[in-house]
């Protein structure tokens, strides 16, 4: 089919007109459509049939003639003979004479076609012999242009007619037609309402009342084969007529449509209706909640295509407003009156079983608050256009509404993103922060262009301080009054039901963080790192979730004043301050109207002049605040028509430089990835409006809390406490327990017993501290007897316990107990070591020498070894003495008595609880760190426990008394205790020398100063 | 002129009106639309025969298109 002819060309677009029509695929690309054309093209040149035969045809003309006249169908027969006499002699478009070879072969394909002329109904239907072509044009009015001719007061009304009065009937049809009040009425029911009321008769003798009728009433272009209404016979009123007529002069097979003729106020008005949200319309069709122009709607003075062209592209913002608006709808249920969403909570609720979803529905109430005043605006259109004062037309209202438009593409963008595109099963928590997130993202989108989009940015930030007022609500409720209220399930973080305030597991697992995955919108659950807030940001961070967006640099505040605010309601507050803050709360502003208020104000001062002083700013604040309920009520209406907001952003882009100074100085952290450099504006709105508000409630409630529990809950007592029992800072009331253990020990007595431990302890710690002693008690542990090979792990069965009351318990936890427990052991064995070197007598040693003496003045030669040995053995308890209160005084001392001191001041500056708890946990690590009880440093700690294991049996064997060992045993120790420090030395002297544990130095020192000497 | 040529387009109207009457005597089941379609594909040769059986076969076809359509809907 490479070199087509004309003619093949021709009957090719044939071939597909005829495919269109009657498959009514209209898609050429369609594979069904290729498919027949394909198949028709086959036939048309394969095929083998014969060529016409005329006097075939004429014999079938005949025979058809025959069967009607046998079925006594006269009439019929008559006609069929009479028609093809006259279709036989017609012309035919492209074909020369009459009867040719096509007329037959026209006739024998409607013969090929029929389909039983015989069974059906045929009644001729008149023809119209039009005698000559109609001259529509009005050449004597068109000539005659200008002239000054008396046509009447209105000449482009319809004229009155007497059936058109039958129609148009009851006075109040009239009046609501033309009221311009209620556009909701939709010409379908204007045509019920015609059709059901009663004709009236007119009496239409007046000259005023005809003249009225002529000016009010419509003509009903909405029913089929409504009369056409008289119009202007100027050529630019005529268009259509002078180009229908071209094509019906050019094209001889040109089929004039059935037009339904439409003037251009009621395109007009129907456009106004379909922006307003009206369902039912001539114009613009509804199906399937698409909205689709009316194919043979047509005006005079256009072309139907250039109409149509207009009024699709109408057509999809009426989409869009109807897909708002069904939204609208199911948010609230149907109502046609959305309130606000705190006080309409319960009515607005569709399903009574389910909360209200509070972040939709604040949503709706934004976008409600759009739409009213758009409507407004179509109003006020309507208004004019029913005054007749000056002349509307279609473009000039599409001129005034684009801005409107543009808004309504915006909100219908952010509406697909944010709610449409949302899966129908998902979670509350996810939608809400969704939507929220893409209406920020959508800020800082639009914020970014510039001044091009300021009218987006106003409408967008408007929609988004309504949307957020339900997680500020949230928000403000849990830091104020410590209660998380959220039905819905919407905010971000949850309240996990089952632990109760007073328990121990309160402060990690009362609430869970959920965020949402950028990429997979799949929530996700961060558990208890939400709790611990630097676990909820680092998870944050990480995992690239954007849970919502303007609360992550708050989050941690946000949680960390929520609990304390819990916990503090849960403590009994033993000040006045709760009476007195009850009855302030009814004058307290919530954070929402704080932020309000700040943004109010953030954008007053923007507009005023430079000149300004700071005593006026300072004035302006005063009056706003005193002014604060009439401010609120203004936010309240602040819409996008409030020149003030568009003004003022546009301010802001002049001056955020001077702004960034401003506020880098502060308190405020600056650090913004490079994605958001651009965002600055509407970042620092919320940085300056709303976070220092949260700021500041979290600095009140964690102080708050932490005043509570230091004052009433004795935490800094407690925590003395700790330190005084297990760190032996009490020194004398431990003394007392640890000496009577060890004298046990001495005496070879079983001291392992509970109730002689807790006898010892009780008694102890009731003379000093009566109140401390019903809390504290000891326990035996079985240990594995792996362990117990040297006498010094014998204390490793100790255990001691401190009962920590709620709610101090949330910061001293028994984990905190059992670091406390292991450095208290180990300072037992270091006491012990000490004290049973320092209860060493020389007359033990001494006397035994003595009774050698006696027993054997003869053997005067042994004495001077035995005095050796003895010289020894004072000079290895020296040495060994040396090492344990070396090592006993870093303890004590530089550890942790420093240690203590520096937590003491930090406990003293903590924040909030989650601070407190963090220095207690750091102090508690430091300890053991610095008291060698690590993992990494287990082979230091063994070597000191050997000298200690030493210095047990040292003792122990001195206290048996001379002969009781042998020279070779003195030899032993002597050479084990000298390895032992030798290697200490040198490991302390390693790490002193790196720099890495300076608080080592003494240690080292004052052991190789020991170890010099020997 | 211009008379002459619209003299000859309202015969060649009148024609397709009597053809369209026969039409629908004949119980083809086509409208003015295909009809003129039909005709001018007579006028450029195609066979009668040929074009009744395309018309007939292409109506069953998008019958049954449509009977499976709403099937599925």
């Amino acid at each position: 089919m490479a070199h087509w002819t004309n003619f093949e060309k021709e009957t090719e677009k044939e071939t597909k007109n005829l495919i269109r029509c009657l498959s009514g695929i209209e898609d050429e690309e369609d594979q069904n459509f290729q498919m027949a054309l394909k198949f028709a093209w086959s036939n048309f040149r394969f095929h083998q049939f014969l060529n016409v035969d005329g006097h075939k045809v004429q014999r079938s003309i005949t025979g058809i003639h025959e069967k009607l006249m046998i079925h006594s169908d006269t009439s019929k027969a008559d006609c069929w003979m009479r028609l093809t006499q006259e279709f036989l002699n017609s012309p035919l478009p492209n074909t020369d004479g009459t009867k040719t070879e096509v007329h037959c072969s026209i006739l024998s394909l409607l013969l090929f076609l029929s389909g039983s002329p015989s069974n059906t109904t045929f009644i001729e239907r008149p023809r119209l012999k039009e005698a000559e072509l109609q001259d529509d044009f009005d050449w004597a009015e068109y000539l005659r242009e200008g002239e000054d001719l008396e046509t009447g007061p209105y000449p482009d009304t319809p004229e009155w007619s007497e059936e058109e009065s039958e129609e148009e009937d009851s006075q109040e049809a009239i009046s609501r037609e033309d009221s311009g009040i209620q556009v909701d009425k939709t010409p379908q029911e204007d045509q019920e309402n015609t059709n059901q009321a009663l004709p009236v008769t007119w009496t239409v003798g007046e000259p005023d009342a005809r003249a009225w009728l002529e000016q009010h009433v419509v003509t009903p272009y909405w029913v089929a084969h409504a009369p056409r209404f008289p119009h202007s016979l100027h050529l630019h009123s005529n268009l259509l007529n002078v180009w229908d007529q071209h094509l019906y002069n050019t094209d001889p097979l040109y089929l004039p449509e059935e037009k339904a003729f439409v003037t251009e106020t009621q395109v007009i008005r129907e456009t106004i209706w379909l922006l307003s949200g009206v369902k039912k319309h001539f114009i613009f069709q509804f199906h399937d909640g698409q909205v689709s122009v009316r194919n043979n709607v047509v005006v005079t003075h256009l072309t139907s295509n250039c109409l149509r062209s207009v009024l699709e592209h109408i057509a999809v913002y009426g989409q869009a407003v109807f897909r708002l608006q069904r939204f609208i709808d199911e948010v609230t249920g149907y109502s046609s009156e959305p309130c606000p969403p705190s006080s309409g909570s319960s009515h607005s609720s569709r399903k009574g079983s389910e909360p209200p979803f509070r972040t939709y529905q604040a949503f709706v109430w934004a976008l409600y608050k759009y739409f009213a005043s758009f409507k407004e605006e179509l109003t006020t259109i309507e208004r004019e256009l029913i005054c007749k004062d000056e002349t509307v037309t279609l473009s000039a209202v599409l001129e005034r509404l684009s801005p409107h438009l543009a808004q309504i593409k915006v909100l219908h963008k952010v509406f697909c993103t944010g709610v449409a595109e949302v899966p129908p099963d998902t979670p509350n928590v996810v939608r809400a922060s969704h939507l929220l997130n893409t209406l920020y993202k959508a800020i800082i989108e639009y914020d970014s262009v510039g001044e091009a989009s300021e009218q987006a940015v106003a409408l967008l930030f408007s929609l988004w301080t309504e949307t957020v007022r339900p997680y500020l609500e949230i928000v403000d409720e849990w830091i104020v009054h410590g209660q998380l209220f959220d039905p819905a399930k919407e905010f971000i973080i949850q309240r996990n039901k089952d632990v109760p305030v007073n328990h121990r597991d309160f402060w990690y697992a009362t609430y869970t963080l959920y965020s949402v995955s950028e990429t997979v919108e799949n929530e996700e659950k961060l558990n208890d790192a939400a709790s611990g807030s630097s676990g909820g940001d680092q998870g944050a961070s990480n995992r690239q979730l954007t849970m919502v967006s303007f609360l992550k640099p708050v989050l941690k505040q946000i949680i960390m004043a929520g609990k304390s605010m819990q916990l503090l309601k849960n403590l009994d507050c033993k000040d006045t301050e709760q009476s007195e803050s009850s009855s302030r709360d009814a004058e307290r502003k919530s954070l929402y109207t704080l932020f309000l208020e700040s943004v109010q104000s953030r954008l007053c001062q923007r507009q005023e002049s430079p000149t300004d002083t700071v005593t006026e700013q300072q004035a302006t604040k005063r009056s706003l605040i005193k002014m604060q309920s009439i401010v609120v009520q203004h936010l309240q209406i602040v819409d996008i028509h409030d020149p003030l907001l568009a003004i003022n952003f546009a301010r802001l882009y002049l001056e955020q430089s001077d702004f960034h100074e401003r506020f880098s100085g502060g308190d405020f952290i600056v650090d913004r990835s490079s994605q958001s450099v651009t965002c600055q504006t509407f970042e620092l709105t919320l940085r300056s409006c709303l976070y220092p508000h949260i700021e500041k409630r979290y600095i009140e409630c964690c102080g708050n809390l932490m005043k509570t529990l230091k004052k009433d809950y004795k935490l800094l007592e407690y925590l003395q406490a700790m330190r005084n029992y297990f760190l032996l800072e009490a020194g004398d009331t431990m003394y007392d327990f640890y000496t009577a253990i060890f004298d046990r020990v001495l005496e070879k007595e079983s001291w392992q017993q509970l109730s002689f431990l807790n006898v010892q302890l009780q008694q102890a710690v009731g003379q000093r501290c009566p109140e401390d002693s019903s809390r504290l008690s000891i326990f035996l542990e079985t240990i594995d007897p792996a362990r117990k090979k040297h006498p010094v792990n014998n204390l490793d069965v100790l255990t001691l316990t401190y009962k920590v009351p709620w709610p101090v318990d949330i910061v001293i936890s028994s984990e905190c107990q059992k670091i406390y427990n292991q450095v208290f052991l180990l300072l037992l064995q270091i006491k012990w070591a000490k004290y049973s070197l320092d209860t060493l007598r020389f007359s033990d040693l001494t006397v035994a020498t003595q009774k050698i003496e006696g027993g054997k003045p003869e053997e005067m030669a042994v004495k001077e070894p035995i005095n050796q040995q003895i010289h020894r053995m004072c000079l290895l308890r020296v040495k060994l003495m040396h090492f344990v209160n070396s090592l006993h005084n870093y303890i004590m001392t530089r550890i942790l008595h420093s240690t203590g001191l520096e937590f003491q001041h930090q406990v003293q500056e903590a924040k909030d609880l989650d601070q407190l708890i963090k220095i207690h946990y750091r102090y508690l690590s430091t300890i053991h760190d610095r008291c060698l009880l690590r993992e990494k440093v287990s082979f230091v700690k063994e070597a000191i426990m050997k000298v200690l294991n030493l210095v047990l049996i040292f003792s122990d064997r001195w206290q048996a008394g001379f002969g009781a060992w042998k020279i070779e045993s003195i030899d032993k120790m002597e050479s084990d205790f000298k390895n032992c420090h030798m290697f200490l030395v040198t490991i302390l002297n390693k790490a002193v020398c790196r720099g890495s544990f300076p608080h080592l130095e003494s240690l080292a020192l004052s052991l190789m100063a020991g170890f010099e000497q020997c | 002129m211009a008379s002459g040529a619209s003299a000859t387009t309202n015969a060649v109207r009148e024609t397709m009106d009597v053809l369209l009457e026969i039409s629908r005597l004949l119980n083809t089941g086509l409208d003015m639309e295909s009809l003129s379609i039909c005709v001018r594909l007579c006028e450029q040769g195609i066979n009668p025969e040929a074009l009744s059986s395309v018309i007939k076969e292409l109506r069953k076809a998008s019958d049954s298109l449509k009977a499976s359509e709403n099937c599925t809907n």
